[in-house]
């Protein structure tokens, strides 16, 4: 697999891991992964908002028990040094979607450097979506 | 256990995907061609991602045994 487009939504700590991990997967191998973060996740590119993602609803109590897991897999157990190991790879883009941006409070002062920018989803849908090989929506 | 003479070794025990991968493919990447690889999983999802990826990236899987939980794969490094 050559490309890769991946758009977030969900933006729970256990939630965010999926799409992070098949990110990590691919671009491990030399795919190209481009990640747009729409509503709520838009705030994981921002230092603080990576730092504060719990998990919610009926699985909250367990979030000790979800570290401790990711841990042993040998994942970074927060969200930001994830993105980073991601980063590293040479392989992954981190976008911010500009209406989730506008909405959740997240702008190039505290966007993450790891990100590419914030940027519309048309131009993330027809020239990364579009043109990716795989495409999957968290 | 193989007799397959391994160039270097990887051991993934304890680690679960996406990590076991990850790590195969930095691995391989510091080998020559001609080398042997020998990976050391626990991760069940090995069984079917190691000879996937093999195939994928035009490597050669020599063996795949496992014992006690522990599976060994030695990847010989085609390209």
């Amino acid at each position: 697999m050559k490309s890769m487009a991946i758009v977030i939504r969900d933006d729970s700590y256990d939630k965010i891991l999926t799409p992070l991990a098949f990110a990590y997967l691919t671009a491990s191998e030399g795919t190209q992964v481009d990640m747009l973060f729409v509503n709520w996740a838009v705030k994981a590119l921002t230092a603080e908002g990576a730092a504060a993602l719990r998990i919610d609803g009926r699985h909250a109590a367990e979030e000790a028990m979800v570290r401790e897991g990711v841990a042993k897999a040998g994942l970074p157990v927060e969200i930001y040094d994830i993105i980073k190991a991601l980063k590293s790879t040479g392989c992954v883009n981190f976008y911010a979607c500009s209406l989730a941006a506008a909405i959740f409070g997240v702008n190039e002062g505290n966007l993450i450097p790891e990100a590419e920018g914030i940027v519309g989803a048309a131009w993330f849908l027809n020239d990364k979506a579009a043109k990716a090989e795989h495409y999957q929506y968290f | 256990m193989s007799d397959i003479a391994a160039t270097a070794t990887l051991d993934t025990s304890g680690k679960c995907c996406p990590m076991p991968m990850v790590e195969t493919n930095k691995a391989i990447k510091s080998l020559a061609v001609g080398d042997v690889l020998e990976i050391i999983a626990t991760d069940v999802g090995t069984r079917k991602d190691i000879p996937s990826w093999c195939e994928r990236t035009g490597q050669t899987l020599l063996s795949m045994t496992e014992k006690d939980g522990v599976i060994n794969y030695h990847v010989r490094k085609d390209r």
